[in-house]
């Protein structure tokens, strides 16, 4: 399921040192070894700053919508 | 058209409630709302109508010669039937919104009973444009079962104020965000689709993909008005800073189970009640919901991805206007 990979790579990287600097310089292959969906491998990648580099989230949705 | 509409059906209002209905039309992002930039928001004011300007581009998406007077009745029954869903909303969370300041309980309650009323008027106001009597009821049946929906999703956001966040999972989370933002946007976009005498397919493609991205919406605002809550920095959400504060805080007060919460409880094991915690297990929850933040971000963007996988079958059919691919937020 999509949804407890996302939150299982999440919790992994913000539990583990090593991992979260080797996402930082090296997302693609991180990405890439975790075998993730093509649709989940986006979301992740969009989710690499935030994971790796302490970058503020930013809205998803138009302003309009929130 | 979609103004000269809604002014036809409250036209018929007595004048004792006119003004009321009146003022929560006007309410922000609301069809009779006047946009005014704020020089001290960082945002854009909130455009008006987008929901019934949603309908009304769904229907001249599957028909482009649809009859506008038509179409835009129906659309004013979703304005209508929004409204009177964000009243009830605001009543039900305490939030203290302009309207609500205005009007008091009592007014507002009795407002949003007539909007529910108007958007039912408004789809019946179709027999006399010659739509066939059979897509009035299946209208009218789609709006009745969605009101149904959205207030059993209410309900359950309600009931889920009294359970500790860790007997909750994410599921039920994200099954009361669909039930709630996802059945209306799904109302919306079905509408639009159904009185632009779409097939049964097509019809299941607007609706399927108004849900995820009423899902996706939902889970976004859940997640930055905290987020931006425990940064103390602006939300960026279209809203007075303060009232934004204010409207969140509420939130966290009245235990209301949204993903990030429920989901930084079950990293932590704690209850929401940080306050009366040791430091260390306050910074121990302050991190578990940094991490419930993300993961409901992540969570949020897998809908909206899945929307965009929707909306991408259904332009196999027929390229999405641009205007729609705008009010959507999809490049």
């Amino acid at each position: 399921m999509e949804e407890q990979q996302i939150q299982d790579f999440v919790h992994r990287v913000s539990h583990d040192e090593t991992l979260r600097k080797e996402l930082a310089s090296n997302p693609d292959g991180v990405i890439m070894r975790e075998g993730f969906s093509p649709r989940v491998a986006r979301i992740v990648a969009r989710l690499v700053p935030q994971l790796a580099l302490d970058k503020p989230i930013g809205p998803s949705s138009p302003f309009f919508w929130r | 058209m979609l103004i000269e509409r809604l002014n036809l059906l409250l036209a018929a209002l007595d004048s004792v409630l006119y003004p009321d209905v009146i003022r929560a039309l006007e309410g922000a992002g609301k069809l009779l709302s006047q946009p005014e930039h704020q020089a001290d928001h960082p945002d854009p004011p909130l455009p008006a109508g987008v929901w019934p300007l949603l309908t009304l581009l769904v229907a001249q998406q599957i028909t482009p010669d649809i009859d506008t007077v038509s179409a835009s009745s129906v659309a004013v029954a979703i304005e209508c039937f929004v409204c009177a869903i964000d009243l009830l909303d605001d009543v039900i969370d305490e939030d203290q919104t302009p309207t609500l300041q205005t009007l008091g309980v009592a007014r507002t309650l009795n407002v949003s009973t007539a909007l529910l009323t108007l958007a039912q008027q408004a789809i019946l106001s179709l027999s006399q444009q010659g739509v066939q009597p059979l897509t009035i009821l299946r209208l009218l049946n789609t709006l009745q079962e969605s009101a149904l929906v959205v207030t059993a999703g209410q309900h359950r956001d309600v009931l889920a104020e009294q359970r500790p966040a860790q007997n909750f999972t994410r599921e039920e989370c994200i099954e009361i965000a669909a039930a709630k933002a996802g059945s209306i946007m799904r109302l919306a976009c079905r509408l639009g689709a159904l009185c632009a005498g779409a097939d049964n397919v097509v019809c299941e493609q607007f609706s399927e993909f108004g849900e995820l991205l009423g899902i996706a919406h939902q889970l976004d605002n859940d997640n930055h008005d905290l987020y931006y809550l425990l940064q103390g920095g602006t939300s960026t959400i279209a809203s007075t800073e303060a009232e934004t504060a204010r409207n969140i805080k509420s939130d966290l007060v009245r235990g209301k189970k949204t993903l990030p919460v429920v989901l930084a409880a079950q990293i932590n094991g704690t209850l929401q009640n940080t306050s009366s915690s040791a430091d260390e297990e306050k910074k121990e929850y302050l991190r578990a919901l940094h991490e419930g933040i993300l993961t409901t971000w992540g969570i949020c963007l897998l809908y909206r991805e899945r929307a965009r996988d929707r909306l991408q079958e259904i332009e196999t059919q027929k390229p999405v206007a641009p205007l729609l691919h705008l009010l959507l937020g999809f490049e």
